[in-house]
């Protein structure tokens, strides 16, 4: 029947099949590379073909008069010119201009690391955080396996490029998250409060962000949250260390996510051997809210609320009182709040707005010393963007951080209570600037005030990237930073101003058949950073911006997913060589979180045979400085290399259960974070010190994960794989 | 009886329709008629420019639209360069796009859609696994809520399900007695005119010849 119609149809239109016209060409790009699959046809019709291999098309035509001809190419500017039809043969050449397309133009990447999913050059992403063997499924773990970072295992937190941690900030949904790390006891590697489940992107930037980010020194991490879960769930989490629930329920265009958890370190840690004696294992309990919901067909609202408590008793020696032990108990309790919405105003405005509340509370006793502190942080921030063209975007926003601190100490015949409140209200406008597809540049400013500090900054950012081939590219980044002093120095103190450092970032990237290697040099300069002048700690005339430092390096990454069959690696190197004069430092020196050489190499095998995902990681840190009072060399001493060599496994036992492994420093490496020492000298003048231990050599986790959904069939595979 | 008159009343409708517009017919039954001689990403291309220069005059119809974003599919699974895969991927997603505003009841949209998503899936499954079956399931959930007939996304589904089994330790062949069902009843799924989606009883075929 189809062929009759055909045929019935043809019969109709070939009655005018009198005066033909044959259109040919050439279509080349505008250097003259010929372009073939052009598409060629005349406006309205359905005449037209596709140019050939040597971008040659032709094709005959029963129009006749006065046509318009379009050649049109994905990816490039449509060619069109009038054509007058006469029934004889037009010839064309017709060079096409490549499009202006935002997504397929140069990104700047110095100084970071993005992991989106349709992004070309993906380093990290979530999967990677759950699957990387060291990280055992902490966020800020598996950071430590990229470049930029040294693993500083008495202390489990990000230290970025010759930068102290507490120079990183990190964001969700584009809000700060005040206290993200778990509280532990001095000189014990923390976690990240949250599950990289949780995430579905981020950003890790090691050194000249946007003007869109303050109140950072170093590095930010932006983590984005999941969007809309496909359908209602369950998961279930058993591990050595504790358990956890997680039911997801879906309504039209929303959604909402309720989590329990339970951690109690007590049976793990009376198995295996630890270097420190618990008097009350670690403990605690979570619980989450969040909710999706989309508010429009662009627009997205997020929310999240947790509440955790934590407590522990661990017993160290005390070195003022002839080693004998002394318990140290500590209860946190942290309530964290964060919403966002996304959305269009009109056809070109884009808002974000963001907001996020902690408020945590350390509870801490230690012979006669009992210490009570309280953050509470509010941080509020819109974002406004607007394209003037494909070429100009102009960004724009206001935040607002506050944050109260208070700190109550009782010794047996002294009591201290401080506090502080500090408002940092601060603005930032960026544009960015595309010359064409290969060369972009953004330039911003950003100003703040904090009115417990009485002081203003400006800072500039600028930078550049610009495209050498399809898959390399130069950036480079440039910007002054500025952060307030640490809390606690603003307890006691409003005369100082924020801590700068100034970024000088430089990058080369190339990106090809899923390898991935980048090179970034970097430099570094830190000013006004706080001294301690020698005076008592509770007079606000103690302290002062006039120390300095440097930090300068270089980054190596190398990614390659494609040469080994079912294999991923990347392997990771970084250079830092860094001083500074600040704090109490009695000269410049090599601060103590800092090691010169730091590697990781991490490799993941996918076992198709035995349905299993295998990891290993190495990591090493070359040795660290650190201070021993008895000697006249400040910092002059060194700490054992860092090593630590660890495995993961993950099984999919079932398509909707994983049974999860890890071992960290399986082969026992000896690792010490130097020497603790008593705050005052003993009879002999000396100050007695005990070697700063990690909680246990080696770590072991065992797991397992079950997903249950209506129809039994959630898909775990693709979580592990 | 009953059938016969209504495979008669399809096809009065569609010849009605086609003598509406004629140039449309025979135009997308010429280019539908190339479908089978396409054998790289360039013939495709070319088959997909076709459609496109046939959507652009026919606004209001889903076909060439439908035709086009499918060739765009075929595209991104033969080609090797997972950039090129994407950049093929999301010309499909524009027209899946416009497609589901256009014809948002449509099932065979929504198996479209399903089939875009295993095609953005299988670009970079370690890194897209969980997110995308997520979304492709959701789709073909839809197209059978649309018409629980529909044999294409019977067909997914099937595939989809005998894909995940091989992984889980489950039998692919526990499957079979549902892919000779589907061989079995394919034909009795009439598509609406001689343009409409009629494909897959060839890849039903290949998964019921597998299982001997």
């Amino acid at each position: 029947m189809k062929t009759a119609v055909i045929i019935i149809t043809s019969l109709l239109f070939s009655l005018n099949v009198f005066s033909q016209t044959v259109v040919t060409g050439k279509v080349t790009q505008e250097k003259g590379e010929p372009m073939p699959g052009a598409n060629a046809y005349l406006q309205g019709t359905y005449d037209g073909t596709s140019s050939g291999e040597n971008g040659e098309f032709r094709f005959k035509t029963n129009k006749t008069g006065t046509q318009t001809l379009l050649v049109e190419f994905i990816g490039y500017e449509s060619f069109s010119q009038v054509v007058e039809l006469k029934g004889d043969t037009i010839r064309l050449h017709v060079k096409l201009k490549e499009a202006f397309n935002e997504l397929n133009a140069v990104t700047i990447t110095a100084g970071t690391f993005e992991a989106g999913d349709k992004k070309q050059a993906v380093t990290i992403t979530p999967i990677d955080m759950l699957t990387t063997a060291g990280a055992v499924g902490d966020v800020f773990g598996a950071l430590q396996s990229l470049p930029g970072t040294t693993v500083n295992g008495e202390s489990g937190r990000l230290f970025v490029k010759g930068g102290d941690s507490d120079e990183s900030q990190t964001y969700i949904d584009g809000s700060l998250v005040s206290v993200p790390y778990n509280s532990s006891a001095p000189n014990l590697a923390t976690r990240g409060r949250f599950s990289p489940w949780m995430f579905k992107g981020t950003i890790f930037s090691t050194g000249g962000y946007s003007a869109e980010y303050g109140q950072a020194l170093s590095s930010v991490l932006l983590l984005s949250t999941n969007d809309m879960p496909a359908e209602d769930q369950l998961d279930l989490s058993l591990l050595s260390v504790g358990l956890e629930v997680a039911g997801t329920k879906l309504w039209k265009n929303g959604a909402v996510t309720g989590t329990l958890s339970y951690n109690n370190l007590a049976p793990y840690m009376s198995l295996a051997p630890q270097n420190y004696d618990w008097g009350k294992y670690p403990e605690s309990a979570t619980g989450a809210v969040s909710v999706r919901q989309k508010t429009s067909k662009t627009g997205m609202f997020k929310f999240y609320s947790s509440f955790d408590n934590g407590s522990f008793t661990l017993s160290q020696e005390n070195l003022d009182a002839a080693g004998i032990p002394i318990d140290y108990r500590l209860k946190n309790g942290n309530q964290f709040l964060n919403a966002s919405w996304n959305d269009k105003l009109g056809e070109r405005w884009s808002v974000n707005t963001a907001a996020s509340f902690t408020n945590n509370t350390d509870d801490i006793q230690f012979d006669q010393t009992a210490v009570a502190k309280q953050t509470q942080g509010t941080h509020l921030k819109s974002v406004f963007s607007y394209p003037f063209s494909e070429k100009l975007i102009l960004k724009m926003g206001g935040e607002l951080f506050s944050k109260k601190f208070t700190q109550n100490v009782q010794m047996p015949d002294e009591t201290h209570d401080n506090s502080f409140l500090n408002h940092t209200f601060s603005g930032f406008t960026e544009a960015q600037i595309y010359a064409s597809t290969k060369f972009v540049t953004r330039i911003g400013g950003r100003v703040e005030y904090s009115d417990y500090l009485n002081s203003f900054t400006v800072s500039p950012r600028l930078s550049a990237a610009y495209k050498i081939t399809d898959k390399s590219q130069f950036s480079a980044a440039y910007g002054w930073f500025y952060q307030n002093p640490v809390d606690d120095y603003l307890l006691y103190t409003a005369l100082l101003k924020p801590e700068r450092a100034d970024h000088y970032t430089f990058s080369f990237q190339s990106s090809a058949n899923q390898r991935t290697i980048r090179v970034e040099l970097y430099y570094k300069d830190y000013k006004e950073l706080v001294k301690l002048t020698g005076g008592e700690f509770y007079l606000p005339t103690s302290y002062n911006n006039s120390g300095s430092g440097y930090a300068k390096g270089v980054d190596l990454f190398w990614r390659d997913k494609k040469s080994i069959k079912n294999g991923d690696y990347w392997i990771s190197y970084s250079y830092v060589d860094t001083k500074r004069d600040y704090r109490n430092f009695p000269e410049q020196a090599i601060p103590t979180f800092s090691s010169k050489h730091n590697l990781s190499v991490v490799y993941k095998h996918w076992f198709g045979n035995l349905r299993s995902l295998a990891g290993v990681n190495f990591r090493y840190s070359s040795p660290r400085v650190f201070n021993d009072p008895n000697s006249t060399v400040f910092n002059g001493e060194k700490m054992l290399a860092y090593r630590s060599l660890d495995l993961s496994w993950s099984f999919l036992y079932r398509q909707n259960i994983i049974v999860y492994g890890a071992v960290t420093n399986v082969l026992d490496f000896k690792n010490e974070f130097g020497q603790r020492y008593s705050n005052n000298p003993d009879a002999n003048g000396r100050y007695p010190g005990a070697a700063i231990q990690p909680g246990s050599n080696q770590f072991y986790v065992l797991g397992c994960f079950i997903t249950l959904t209506r129809k039994g069939n959630a898909n775990q595979l693709d979580k592990i794989e | 009886m009953k059938k016969i008159i209504l495979s008669l009343a399809v096809v009065l409708v569609s010849l009605v329709s086609m003598a509406q517009k004629p140039e449309y017919y025979q135009a997308m039954g010429e280019t539908l008629g190339q479908y089978a001689t396409c054998k790289s990403v360039a013939d495709f291309h070319a088959l997909g420019n076709k459609f496109q220069m046939i959507a652009n005059v026919e606004k209001s119809e889903w076909l060439p639209l439908y035709y086009h974003a499918q060739c765009y599919i075929l595209m991104s699974f033969m080609e090797q360069d997972a950039t090129k895969k994407d950049g093929y991927l999301d010309v499909a997603e524009k027209s899946v796009t416009s497609l589901l505003e256009m014809v948002p009841a449509e099932s065979e949209v929504s198996v479209l859609q399903a089939f875009y998503l295993v095609g953005r899936l299988v670009v970079n499954p370690m890194e897209r696994g969980q997110e995308y079956s997520g979304l492709s399931g959701q789709a073909l959930g839809k197209a059978l809520a649309l018409d629980a007939s529909n044999p294409r996304a019977q067909l997914l589904k099937l595939q989809m399900d005998m894909g995940s089994a091989q992984f889980t330790g489950q039998d692919p062949k526990s499957f079979c007695p549902q892919a000779k069902e589907l061989l079995a009843n394919w034909d009795n799924f009439k598509p609406k005119s001689p343009i409409h989606p009629n494909w897959g009883k060839d890849q039903v075929e290949g998964v019921v010849k597998g299982c001997e």
